[in-house]
Parts: C-alpha cells; sequence; structure tokens
C-alpha cells in the first residue's frame, strides 16, 4: 500500500493531526480572543483548515522531489523520502508561503469572529484540541480509529460542552455517524457552523452592495448532513444575488478533494471541472463552507483565472469587519 | 497492510493521468453525461411512475438474494422443464468449461453484449480453444477489432470517434469505408447478417431470469440479439445468479426499471426465451427447432456472486441493475472513462471486482481512487450505497479480513 497513508494514519495517532503539526501551530489563531476551556457549547476545528496549506506543500514537495514518477514517490512515504534525501519535515513546513498560512489560520479566528457577532458563547480545547480522525475513517484505518476516538473524547469531555460546532463537515460526519458507533454513551449534539449561522442568520450585516455569488456544495454537507438550503438561506438574507450552477445541492460535483494525496493529477482536472462548472452559474465568486473543497478548488483555479475562491466563513466575516 | 501493491498503484496512476488528458475520452463522456441527464429527466417525467417502481424493485432484489438458493433450485427446474438445459457454474473456471463442452470445437459463434462475457473473458478463452466468435453488438465488434476492453458498460466502446472507426472498418474490411456512421453501420450489418445465418452457436447474457418460468429477459436496441439468438441451432445463455428473481411479473418489473435508467427510454427490443423453438403444427406432435434454436442451455454463473449474497454490508451490491447511471455521474469516471474499474467499471465496479473479478488486491487502486462523493447513490435506481462498501473494502485492505 501506499506508505503516505501510513504515514498521515500514523501521524494522527502519534500527534492527533495528519501532518503532525504541534498543537500550538494548530491553536495559534485563537490567541487574544481569550476563549475559556469549559462551556456549554465547544467550537471545535480539528486543526483542518490550519493543516490546508501544509497537504498541499506536501503534494508540491514530493512531486519536485521526484519529478519522473510523482506518484511513485506518493507511494514511498513523505516522511521516508524526505529523510533519506536530506528534506527534514520542519524543511517542508518551512517552505510553506507565509501568506497561505495566515489565510488557512485565520479562517478559525474568522469563524469564531462572526459566532461571536451573532451573540454565541462558547469554548475551545486550545493546544490540546485533536484531529477527528476523520481520514482514518475515509482511508480504511477503522481499527486504529477505535483507539484514537477515545483520545479525542477526552478532551471533548474535559471541556463539559454538550454541544459540539464543527467548522468542516467532514468532522461534523464523523462525530455524528461513526463516533457513537465506536464509543459509547457518545451523545453530545453536533451542530455546523453553517447551522448556527443560519438560526441567527437575521443578525447578519447586510452587504454594502449585491454582490452575486455561486455555492459550491460540499459532498459531506449535502448529501450526508443534508445542509444546502440553509446556505443560500444566510446568503440570500444578507443581500446576495445567489447564482447556481448546473449541478448543485445533493446532485453537486465532488471537488476532487478526497484524492488529493493519492492521486494528485486527477485531483487537479476534476477541481478544474469544478470551477468551471460553477462559473457557468454566471458569478466567479464561488463560496464553499469545507476546508478541503476550499483548498481543491483554489487549486482548480486555471492560472490567472478571474474567479474567487473563499469559504463562507471569510465572506461572511468581510461583514463583522465593516 | 496485508497486500504490496505500489507497483500497481503506480502503473493505475499513470493510466488514469493518461486517460484524463485524452481528448476522445473526454468529448465522448461530456456528450454521453449530457445526453444522459437529458433522457432520464425526460423519459422519467413521461412514466412518472419509475421511481416508486424502482423502490418496489429494490425490494424484489433484496428478498430474492435472501434466497438466491431456493431460486436458484426453481430456475434450473423450469428451464428444464422447458426442455432447455441448465448447469450451473461454481466459479470462472467451470463457467467456460462447461460453454466449452456444449459448444467443442471449429465452430463460429455469434455473441451478444454480456459483461459476465468481460468477466469471465469468454470471447477469448473460446477462441483459444479452436472457435471463430464474433460480438455482435456494434461497440463490442469495434473493441474487438481494436483489441480494448470496453470503457463503458452499456456503450463500450464510447471513446472512438468516427474517425478511428473508419480506420479499423477500412483495414479490416479491405475496402475504403467513410468515417460517416451510417456507412460504418451498414457495413457491420452486411457482414455480421451471414454470421448469423452461418453460425453454429449464438451466446447472450440475460437482464433479468424468472425463476417460476425460466424466462431470460434481454433488453437491446440493436437488434442483433434477436438475431443472435434466434437465428443459429444452439443458444446458450450465460448468466450472473444474482440476476434471478421469483417470478415473471416482478421480472417485468426489474426489466422496465432497468431500461428506464440504462437511457433506453422505450427499448427497441425486449427478448423473452424461455426454451427452445417448437412448433406442434403437425399432428400435435412437439418438434424442437422450428425456425429458432433446436437446443437451449442456460449457465447459471455464481463465481463469488453467492459470498457477496452472505455477507450482509455487500449483499446491496448484487441489485446492481448495470444501467450505467451511477457512472454518468462520478467525477472520476467522467475524466478517466472505464480506465477507473477493471472489467466492472466505477465505484460498484470497485465492489464488484473485489468479489469477483480480481479480488481485493485488483481492487485496491480502484477502491482508493474513489472520492466517496457519494453522487453515485444519488443517481443509483436501487440506491446502493457504494461508499459505504467502498470504505469498509478500504479497510480490509489495511488490515486483511476480519476473521468470522
Ligand atoms: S450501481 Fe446503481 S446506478 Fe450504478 S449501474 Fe448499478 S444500478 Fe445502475
Amino acid at each position: 500500500m501506499p506508505m503516505v497513508l501510513d504515514v498521515i494514519s500514523e501521524n494522527i495517532i502519534k500527534h492527533g493531526s495528519p501532518l503532525a503539526l504541534k498543537g500550538s501551530e494548530v491553536s495559534s489563531w485563537a490567541k487574544g480572543l481569550d476563549l475559556p476551556a469549559k462551556g456549554e457549547v465547544l467550537f471545535y476545528t480539528g486543526g483542518e483548515y490550519q493543516m490546508l496549506p501544509f497537504i498541499d506543500s506536501l503534494v508540491k514537495t514530493i512531486t519536485h522531489l521526484d519529478q519522473g514518477s510523482k506518484v511513485f514517490s506518493m507511494m514511498m512515504g513523505a516522511r521516508n523520502i524526505l529523510n533519506k534525501t536530506g528534506f527534514s519535515p520542519e524543511k517542508m513546513y518551512a517552505s510553506v508561503l507565509a501568506k497561505d498560512k495566515d489565510r488557512y489560520n485565520s479562517v478559525c479566528f474568522k469563524a469564531a469572529k462572526v459566532l461571536k457577532e451573532l451573540g454565541y458563547e462558547f469554548c475551545y480545547s486550545g493546544n490540546e484540541e485533536l484531529y477527528s480522525g476523520a481520514l482514518l475513517y475515509e482511508l480504511g484505518y477503522l481499527q486504529d480509529m477505535e483507539d484514537y476516538v477515545k483520545r479525542v473524547v477526552e478532551v471533548i469531555k474535559k471541556s463539559g460542552a454538550k454541544t459540539i460546532v464543527c467548522l468542516s463537515p467532514h468532522a461534523a460526519e464523523v462525530f455524528k455517524f461513526v463516533y457513537p458507533k465506536m464509543v459509547e454513551g457518545f451523545d453530545f449534539e453536533i451542530r455546523t457552523y453553517v447551522d448556527l449561522v443560519w438560526e441567527r442568520r437575521d443578525k447578519l450585516a447586510k452587504l454594502q452592495s449585491a454582490e452575486s455569488v455561486v455555492i459550491h456544495d460540499s459532498c459531506r454537507l449535502a448529501r450526508e448532513l443534508g445542509i444546502h438550503q440553509e446556505l443560500r438561506d444566510i446568503l440570500v438574507s444578507i443581500g446576495a444575488d445567489v447564482k447556481e450552477a448546473p449541478m448543485n445541492r445533493e446532485w453537486t460535483s465532488c471537488c476532487g478533494g478526497p484524492i488529493k494525496i493519492l492521486f494528485p493529477e486527477l485531483s487537479h482536472v476534476i477541481g478544474e471541472r469544478r470551477v468551471t462548472e460553477l462559473k457557468e452559474s454566471g458569478s466567479a465568486h464561488i463560496l464553499t463552507s469545507c476546508p478541503y473543497c476550499l483548498s481543491a478548488l483554489e487549486a482548480g483555479r486555471a492560472k490567472g483565472d478571474s474567479a474567487v475562491v473563499e469559504d463562507l466563513i471569510e465572506f461572511l466575516y468581510r461583514g463583522v469587519k465593516a | 497492510m496485508t497486500v504490496d501493491l505500489r507497483k500497481d498503484f503506480v502503473n493505475y496512476a499513470k493510466s488514469l493521468n493518461a486517460a484524463s488528458e485524452d481528448k476522445n475520452i473526454r468529448t465522448a463522456i461530456s456528450r454521453a453525461v449530457t445526453s444522459y441527464r437529458n433522457t432520464v429527466t425526460e423519459t422519467l417525467e413521461r412514466f412518472p411512475h419509475t421511481p416508486a417502481l424502482a423502490e418496489e424493485v429494490q425490494e424484489i432484489k433484496r428478498q430474492s438474494m435472501a434466497n438466491l438458493d431456493n431460486l436458484l433450485e426453481t430456475a434450473m427446474a423450469s428451464v428444464e422443464r422447458n426442455k432447455g438445459k441448465a448447469f450451473y457454474a461454481k466459479d470462472h473456471q467451470a463457467a467456460l468449461d462447461i460453454a466449452l463442452g456444449i459448444i467443442g470445437k471449429g465452430k463460429t459463434v455469434v455473441k451478444g453484449k454480456s459483461m459476465l462475457g468481460e468477466e469471465l473473458h469468454l470471447r477469448e478463452y473460446l477462441e483459444d480453444n479452436g472457435n471463430e466468435v464474433w460480438e455482435t453488438d456494434l461497440g463490442e465488434f469495434i473493441l474487438q477489432l481494436r483489441k480494448e476492453r470496453p470503457m463503458h458498460i452499456l456503450s463500450p466502446s464510447i471513446h472512438v470517434p468516427r474517425e478511428q472507426v473508419a480506420e479499423v472498418f477500412t483495414k479490416f474490411f479491405g475496402k475504403v469505408v467513410p468515417p460517416d456512421i451510417a456507412e460504418e453501420v451498414k457495413v457491420v450489418r452486411e457482414f455480421l447478417r451471414e454470421k448469423y445465418f452461418t453460425a453454429d452457436v449464438g451466446i447472450s447474457g440475460a437482464n433479468v431470469v424468472a425463476a417460476d418460468t425460466g424466462a431470460m429477459v434481454i433488453i437491446e436496441n440493436e437488434g442483433n440479439v434477436r438475431l443472435a439468438t434466434g437465428a443459429p441451432p444452439v443458444h446458450i445463455v450465460m448468466v450472473g445468479v444474482e440476476k434471478l428473481v421469483p417470478t415473471f411479473q416482478e421480472a417485468m418489473k426489474v426489466a422496465e426499471v432497468t431500461w428506464r435508467y440504462a437511457q433506453y427510454g422505450v427499448p427497441g427490443y425486449v427478448n423473452i426465451v424461455s426454451g427452445p423453438s417448437k412448433t406442434g403444427d403437425i399432428e400435435k406432435v412437439t418438434t424442437y427447432g422450428a425456425h429458432g434454436p433446436k437446443e437451449f442451455y442456460v449457465i447459471f454463473v455464481d463465481n463469488g456472486r453467492n459470498e457477496m449474497a452472505h455477507e450482509e454490508k455487500f449483499s446491496q451490491a448484487l441489485h446492481c441493475l448495470r444501467c450505467g447511471g451511477c457512472m454518468y455521474e462520478c467525477p472520476v469516471f467522467q475524466v478517466t472513462a472505464g480506465h477507473f474499474g477493471h472489467t466492472y467499471m466505477g465505484g460498484i465496479g470497485a465492489i464488484w471486482t473485489a468479489f469477483v473479478s480480481g479480488g481485493l488486491e485488483k481492487a485496491a487502486p480502484l477502491l482508493y481512487s474513489c472520492l466517496r462523493c457519494g453522487r453515485c447513490v444519488e443517481r443509483c435506481p436501487m440506491s446502493i450505497n457504494v461508499p459505504a462498501m467502498i470504505g469498509e473494502l478500504r479497510e480490509r485492505v489495511i488490515y486483511g479480513k476480519e476473521q468470522g
């Protein structure tokens, strides 16, 4: 099997992050917000947005190291290659552009700000927060996941929360459908960020002028969690002109993200096609609500393409600032 | 990790990348996807009872798979009662042996389109054993000449544009065939017409089989199946056991749902064959081989299906009607066509590969190129939860099959 999968699963199990990011790094966005560690509602990032630039860097670094057979090197596992050729993982991480790192790191900050604006109170596990393990589930490492989730649950329990608000639909999916099967008494209420915003959408600041936007429904959000009308309601309520792509809601086309690590080229082609499809709506301002969609569509945007890809969080935050 | 598949992954990824750059595949599939979506929307409007019927069919399939052993017994008895001969083939080799036993050597065989035939490499096997075999479905005929494998279960040669068809026909027929579709269809028609009437054996699959009557239902548009199963003196049906349903009425329901989602709208022909051709017109003495075949054989092929039927998490995959709808909605298939597959294609194909056509090793690369995006489930008239099964099989790839 491609060793890169083993590396990722090992990272999750050992470090609580698919790319072995440090807790302090993952939680750095929250500095200055003074979020309590305990409360009724737990704000859960799972480190997913924070991880995005590093995934791209992993793919790029490996591609760069072995031009001849990109895929083969993927099979060898990142860590091995990096060690053999004298590249340290740290160096790879250091190669991530500061602007990318800042952008993706700040998504969590922006999400927290928007929720605060809407009057929500919540806590955050900070340094201790662990990744949900969604990739273990995705990639078939279910037995490892069974052990791993116990640790995640411990951290969650420490917060004393009854409700978990997930930024990523992937985290929401596993908390909702997989955890209850693996952990006895896992009876937290699982909400998504979109849910919470939707409930208080009337309080959102209105747009200055009616911008036209198109929604890329994330597969997990639209199909597994059944959330798609909510996104439209939110955008309409702030005065956006919502355009629709030919394939949307439960018929949405996948961004290609899930196979990015093993089949990067193909993933890219699929992302590109989705961007084209979205633009057929008449709007080139693409909004999504999933970290992987965000990153895959960004990558799928052709060079010099006028399309703008943003997370709903980023879009709404502009209203908060104004 | 139980199997080391690095090499396979590399070759597979290369073929996917090459396919995704192939302009023919791109154009052909985009056209096909648009036309599929349009036809299905249109026909569902025209026949609005279809989704409810599909739900009924899901239940028919569920019960049939739970009763597979009984159904098989009943169906075999029905075929025998109809003066046909019924066989059960446990595996791949048994199926080929039985077919070859009936056919022998030095025969001419005309064959209808069948995914089971692909699974068994039937044509190649019969050819290697000294027979002349002709694919009669136009798409498969083109692939036979090009020595390629199908790129879609319903439109096998979807990736070959008319210019390339003209090229291969010109070479094969030894005369200039222009890149004109009507002309291309015509030369094949003339060529195969002669084959139908001189062939010793006709082979077909079946879309659904009614156990109570032993009726084989075969849906088609071209008319090649009528000829291939009607003209030669021997007709052999090779069919997977998952096609069995209890009654004729139920078989009709399955057939209608199949053709509706398989983009036939209304199919040109629905063949129902239950036994050899016969007449009692002279003195009421039943005589076999009137106009159609004198001999009728049915080979029910298991080859892993029964095992699948007994696995709670996978038996639903046997409900597949092979309508092909999921493939059109699959973002990976849309850019790679049948390269995302190994005989059976797309996500559902990965499941089938694991059980009947290559095992977990061949399935592994397919399993990991699935996005698990779930749009296939939206499309599937049987609501087969392919992403869930992909997840289960990935687990088996990582840890090996759990005991018990
Ligand atoms: S899995 Fe469903 S949609 Fe796909 S071919 Fe089978 S029946 Fe059709």
